[in-house]
This record gives C-alpha cells, structure tokens and sequence, in this order.
C-alpha cells in the first residue's frame, strides 16, 4: 500500500448518534477517500457489523502487541517461532511508554518513511515508535472491552466519533502505526483488509452511534 | 553523495540514501570501531549515538541520518583522554574477545547521559540488548557503576 504526500482538506460532514455535526478538518497527507456518513444513516446491527470488522483489526497482533498493560512489556508474534511472546531483549517501555526509563525504543525502531523490507528487522513508522497509552489497552481483551475503550472519550485521547476517523486519516498521513499495521513489510501478517476498509467501518460505525456487543 | 557529520568532522559520503548508516561508516569512511554482528538490530554490536542517543546503525538509513551528529567509539574519546566509560572499562578489564565491547561502551555511555545513576534494573534493561557472547556482564555491570561514579565526580 502506498500513500502519497500531498496535502488537502476537506469539509468533513460527520454524523454522531443523534445529531450531524459539519466541520472543517485539516488532513495531511494521504490517499484514503474520506465519505462520511450523517448520524443514524447506518442501523444499529450494520454499526455492528462494522464493529466486528474493526475488532478483527484491532485484535490483530499488528495493533495489540503495542497495546499492552501498565508492565510495559511489547509482545512480538511469529508463528515460526512460537506464536506470541514477551518482546526479546529483556524490553521494558516503562511509565513513558517509550522506553525513556531503560532502552529507548527508538534505538532499533527508526523512525522513517522509507518501506519495511527486512525480515526478523525491528519495524519503523513515521512517527516515533512507543506502546499505546496504558488506558489503551487491547492485549488480551475481548471485543465488547475494547469497543467500549474505543468510544469512551475519558479512555480514548477525548476523542468522539469524528476524532475516531480524524485519528485514522492523521495517521496515515504521518505513515504511523495504523498505516503501518496494514503494510507491515518484513514478511509480516498484516492486519486484516486495507486501511481504507478499515477507516471506511470506523465511519459506519460512527454514523451508527458506535454500538458495541453486549457480551 | 550524502553529507554526514561524523565525530565533528563533516564528510561527503557517496552511497546510496537507502543504505544502513552501519556500512557507510565502515565501508565508505573506514571507521571500523563500530561492528557488524546480525544486521537486523538484533545484538546491538553497531551501537552509535545520534545527537548522543544510542541507535544501531544497521537500522539507520543514510538518507535518514540528516544534519544529526553520529558518534562513534573513535569519538567517543581518545586513547590520551578516554571517556569516563572507556576509563572504566579499561580498568576493570572488561573486555574478552572484545568484538561486542564498541557497541556495550556506546550503549553504556548513551545510558549515563539520560540517567547519571542508574539502578540495577535499568543496567541489566540496557544492556540485555547487547549482546555478549563471552559473558561479561557481570564486568559490564561493575564498569557502568564505576563510570557513573566518576562521572558524579565520586
């Protein structure tokens, strides 16, 4: 997946649970479609459905393995080796969550735009590489936890529903962590579908009133 | 041709953008204190600093090095006035076969600049990721405590 440098904004019509709200949302660069959809254009069970999508990219371990608990101990996943485990080198991401304590992340993890190529080679983004906020915790947690993680404004950066995509498309354009989970390189599994499908159900779901399951 | 500033001195280095900062500095300029072990930052023998922060240079991309400052174990200090690490290393006879010691020294040196007194834990976090195939942590551990001490002027 490639995505271009070039720089746009557009007028983002955004729909919440019960009201549709119009904003102008400055983009950076990227190559996503940006469709939104008014609040309660999408039923309930599709906002569903959309979930259920997004959880099978959130619960990828392209996303949880930097995701993990107040430890601070990234996991890696390789099916050759074992499955999922600790992150090598006896790697602790601390309170900063970005290794400022021990071993910085960003001593293997470069941050670059250049592609991933190497196999077994610590992966880089755009963005400098660290662990999730601790609130943001996936490892380990099912689908109805998560989703509520997701839409809890006190649990999520304070983001609502447009927040959700603007993290999405913000990202991209910085070639960050969600891109890079899409195109992983190195022979790893990307998550599933493309970043656009994947911004393109974080709008159905938004649009739906971000329904979550209830077990 | 790429410019890059290497133990203070500026160098125009003809290679391309793409390749690791770890084989511009040993094969391009010669600079050959920093090792190559694995390649895939897996051992932690390339260490460098950049703008004082320790990287493996087998992950850097030239072209991605830009107008920050690279440190090697040459420049690190001299054989006339060693960095308090080099210093420490030396008189505690760290070394074995020494081929992994640029890299631990990099890292060591990097760690006692954010964090002048570091614990136990935060030694064996640090340097876990260098690897050490003769064993020394043990001396590691001892050298990094003593340079520290030093360089709190104990």
């Amino acid at each position: 997946m490639s995505i271009r440098i070039m720089s746009l904004s557009c007028l983002l019509m955004l729909g919440l649970a019960s009201q549709s709200v119009s904003a102008e949302v400055e983009e950076g660069a990227h190559d996503l479609s940006v469709e939104l959809k008014p609040g309660g254009s999408v039923s309930n069970a599709d906002g569903l459905a959309a979930w259920d999508r997004i959880y099978a990219v959130v619960s990828h371990p392209r996303c949880v393995n930097c995701h993990t608990d107040e430890g601070g101990i990234p996991m890696w996943t390789d099916d050759e080796l074992g499955g999922t485990r600790p992150h090598g080198m006896n790697i602790s991401a601390g309170e900063s969550r970005q290794g400022r304590e021990f071993l910085e992340c960003e001593t293997c993890h470069q941050t670059s735009t250049r592609p991933n190529t190497m196999p077994h080679a610590p992966p880089h983004a755009g963005i400098p590489w660290q662990l999730a906020p601790v609130e943001f915790l996936w490892f380990g947690q099912d689908s109805k936890t998560i989703c509520e993680q997701i839409r809890d404004p006190r649990r999520n950066g304070g983001r609502g529903g447009r927040g959700l995509v603007e993290h999405i498309t913000h990202d991209a354009s910085l070639k960050g962590f969600i891109a890079w989970a899409f195109d992983p390189g190195g022979g790893r599994e990307p998550a599933p579908g493309t970043l656009q499908q994947h911004l393109d159900d974080t709008i159905e779901w938004v649009a739906a009133g971000m329904p979550c399951p209830q077990e | 041709m790429v410019e890059l500033r290497v133990n203070g001195v500026v160098q125009q280095v003809d290679v391309e953008e793409e390749m690791p900062l770890l084989w511009a500095l040993r094969d391009a300029l010669g600079i050959t204190g920093t090792k190559y072990g694995c390649g895939i930052a897996q051992c932690g023998a390339c260490t460098v600093h950049l703008d004082g922060r320790a990287v493996r240079a087998c992950q850097v991309a030239v072209g991605d090095v830009g107008h920050r400052e690279i440190t090697t174990i040459e420049g690190l200090g001299t054989p006339e006035s060693p960095h308090p690490v080099q210093a420490a290393w030396i008189e505690l006879q760290v070394a074995q076969c020494g081929y992994c010691q640029s890299g631990q020294i990099m890292s060591a040196a990097a760690l006692l600049e954010r964090t002048p007194d570091p614990s136990d834990d935060q030694i064996d976090r640090v340097l876990s990721a260098n690897l050490c195939r003769c064993g020394t942590y043990p001396r590691i551990k001892s050298a990094v405590k003593l340079a520290a001490q030093r360089l709190q002027g104990g």
